[in-house]
């Protein structure tokens, strides 16, 4: 149960999704001009994570991983599948976002057109697919530790962008010198809130 | 019927050359800028990086291309990504054979090639609408344009950050503070927060120097 | 046609799907040797790295047959050993140390009672390598967990199952100039010449932060700035190292 908390606490404050691995940096970037947008895709990008990435722990488990097919009959103990994982993380990931939407516009009109725009930009979010190839990469032990990595992940990026937001909306009666104005100086203050969030390494609950 | 163009026309070169610099995909468009930045703290990981998106850039908008007239619309985006991640597993299976020790360091950001924002841009707003060649060439310009930023970031964070280029030391070691001189490596050059700023610093110099892409 | 049609759609996925593995699956049959053969090179390596037999790699023409030939020359037996220091069958250098460091992971939690039998099922590899004048080398792996990810590396012991012969490590992803300095050469030098006991009691080697002693045989200098991976490095050696004290101590007695 620490574990699952710990894995929690560090995947928002010190493997955050932007300052650690610049991971969905494009719509970070794109969305982040106004606080309430931004706030409305981090909490589209928590969900989806929060969705696609149990259900990649799973399909890596048991159908990915090589040698782990001996569910099925002990026979196909030597098929080894994992070089299929970039190809089925990407389409479990493309499909749930679709049936997401598709969900939400059925039965929740009001949430949908909040946050409906977002979810077709999140397929291709690399937050999603890298949560899912960390996932992978680090071996969690659970289905817990994959889902509270997840989820932490989602919050960590999700206060990331709405950090941005907020800093950028001041911003506007700043006076920047021009060639800097835009992408530029929200670069550099994305790295600075980085290294402020570097303070937060090695922090173990 | 279309006129025929000579392979390299200059206006087939200007697709080349115009996302290195003036329609750059990282420091113009803001495309692509997620995946690889994570990669930029020694050249020979950035390079082959650089050189893996322009591939899967330029391959995947050539196939695409090809086959644009025959793609059902409703499944227009999935067979993109197909596409995509077939081409980039093919190269992530080439790199673990054949250049294992760099695979190593790139890890996950191969896979994550795969979500970078160039090339499902390039291939929704060039090759759906063009012809194989020219789409290829556009795909290629676009890749290099963001290798070029990729190899920059890397070049100043491995110089200030190790002292190394490629591996090898560049500043003399008797410079430094252990050897009685007066230099030490940046630490900070090495954290990921630098390569935002000097992202951030190389997109000043160019829009000094460009006075059109300055925002409003 | 009409492209719209479901027919179409569902035919054209299909046809995508073939062509698409087809392409992947031979492509991944084709390179899987290479890329197995990596990996075994790449262990052959670190092992041959901890007895130091890895100078001459880089005037070597091909690092493969480098490796290879070193290998075949100087290790020259390897076997297995559970928690309790009986010999197991099976080949050593099989062993997948992930999922040993789970089970070590699982005796250290685990009360007096559990952790005997739970020792016994562990399979612990031994790598020996003899030098030129006929000396043995035992080499032990050990993994742990850094800051960012796993950590590992080799031990080699000299025949008296105390002094640390040689060592060397490597991580996954430790933050470069700071925790993936153990990585460095310079770093796993300093193990050289160190007692992982004081007489039959198991002590390991500690990594001190700010400079260890100059004459404690149980510690060399942690990484500065670098806290959190040099812990993990003191903890790995501590844990892998203490599930090999049974067979240390049946060795020492043999001696």
């Amino acid at each position: 149960m620490e574990n699952i908390a710990n894995i929690f606490v560090r995947s928002i404050f010190v493997d955050n999704m932007i300052f650690a691995f610049f991971l969905g940096m494009c719509s970070y970037i794109a969305v982040s001009k106004t606080v309430k947008t931004a706030l409305g895709l981090g909490i589209a990008v928590i969900f989806v994570l929060g969705v696609t990435l149990p259900v990649n722990y799973l399909l890596n488990k048991y159908l990915l991983t090589s040698g782990c097919l001996t569910w099925i009959s002990p026979g196909l103990a030597e098929v080894d599948l994992s070089f299929l994982s970039f190809i089925i993380f990407i389409a479990v990931i493309a499909s749930i976002t679709q049936l997401v939407e598709m969900i939400v516009e059925k039965f929740a009109p009001a949430l949908y057109s909040s946050l409906g725009i977002f979810l077709p930009l999140i397929a291709v979010n690399c937050a999603i697919l890298g949560g899912s190839l960390f996932m992978q990469e680090r071996g969690y032990a659970n289905l817990g530790e994959a889902t509270s990595f997840a989820l932490g992940s989602g919050v960590g990026w999700c206060l990331a962008i709405v950090g941005i937001a907020a800093i950028r909306e001041k911003l506007k009666y700043s006076n920047v010198p021009a060639p800097l104005r835009g992408i530029g100086i929200t670069f550099i203050i994305t790295g600075l809130m980085g290294i402020a969030f570097m303070s937060f390494m090695g922090i173990k609950l | 019927m279309e006129e025929k163009e000579p392979m390299f026309s200059a206006k087939i070169l200007k697709l080349f050359t115009n996302p290195i610099n003036k329609d750059n995909p990282i420091t113009v468009l803001m495309l692509g800028i997620c995946s690889a930045l994570a990669v930029t703290v020694k050249l020979e990981p950035a390079m082959v990086m650089a050189l893996s998106v322009t591939i899967v850039t330029g391959f995947s908008s050539c196939i695409l291309s090809s086959i644009r007239n025959t793609i059902p619309n409703r499944i227009r985006i999935i067979v993109q990504l197909v596409v995509v991640a077939a081409l980039v597993i093919l190269v992530d299976q080439i790199l673990r054979a054949f250049a294992y020790d760099v695979s190593k360091q790139l890890s996950v950001f191969v896979g994550l090639i795969i979500t970078n924002c160039i090339i499902m841009g390039r291939i929704e707003a060039f090759a759906l609408g063009n012809r194989p060649w020219p789409s290829l060439i556009d795909g290629l310009g676009n890749g290099a344009g963001y290798g070029l930023i990729l190899i920059v970031v890397a070049f100043f964070r491995e110089l200030f950050g190790s002292g190394t280029l490629f591996g090898l030391q560049v500043i003399p070691e008797s410079w430094y503070i252990g050897n009685g001189g007066f230099y030490e490596n940046n630490g900070l050059f090495i954290l990921p927060p630098m390569a935002l700023i000097v992202v951030g610093l190389i997109i000043w110099i160019q829009r000094s120097f460009n006075k059109q892409l300055i925002e409003k | 046609m009409n492209k719209d049609s479901n027919t179409y759609t569902f035919i054209y996925a299909s046809i995508l799907v073939i062509v698409v593995a087809a392409a992947l699956a031979t492509a991944a049959l084709v390179l899987k040797k290479p890329q197995e053969k990596n990996i075994e090179i790449e262990k052959k390596l670190n092992i041959l790295a901890s007895v130091s037999k890895d100078t001459g790699l880089s005037e070597a023409k091909s690092k493969n047959d480098f490796v290879e030939s070193a290998y075949d020359k100087y290790i020259v037996d390897s076997f297995i050993v559970d928690g309790a220091g009986n010999k197991q069958d099976g080949d050593a250098f099989l062993i997948d140390m992930t999922e040993e460091y789970n089970k070590i992971k699982t005796v250290i939690k685990a009360n007096e009672d559990e952790k005997e039998r739970l020792r016994a099922e562990l399979r612990l590899p031994v790598f020996v390598c003899e030098e030129d004048n006929g000396a043995l080398k035992y080499i032990i792996p050990v993994r742990g967990m850094g800051l960012w990810g796993p950590i590992w590396g080799y031990l080699s012991l000299n025949d008296d199952f105390d002094t640390i012969f040689g060592a060397v490590f490597d991580h996954k992803g430790e933050t470069p100039g700071l925790g993936a300095e153990i990585a460095e050469k310079a770093f796993a030098q300093q193990f050289i010449g160190k007692k992982i006991f004081t007489g039959q009691t198991f002590v390991s080697v500690k990594l001190m932060k700010g400079g260890a002693p100059k004459n404690d045989p149980h510690a060399v200098d942690a990484i500065s700035g670098g806290t959190i991976t040099s812990n993990g490095v003191s903890d790995m050696l501590r844990d892998c190292l203490d599930q090999y004290n049974a067979f240390f101590i049946k060795m020492k007695t043999q001696h």
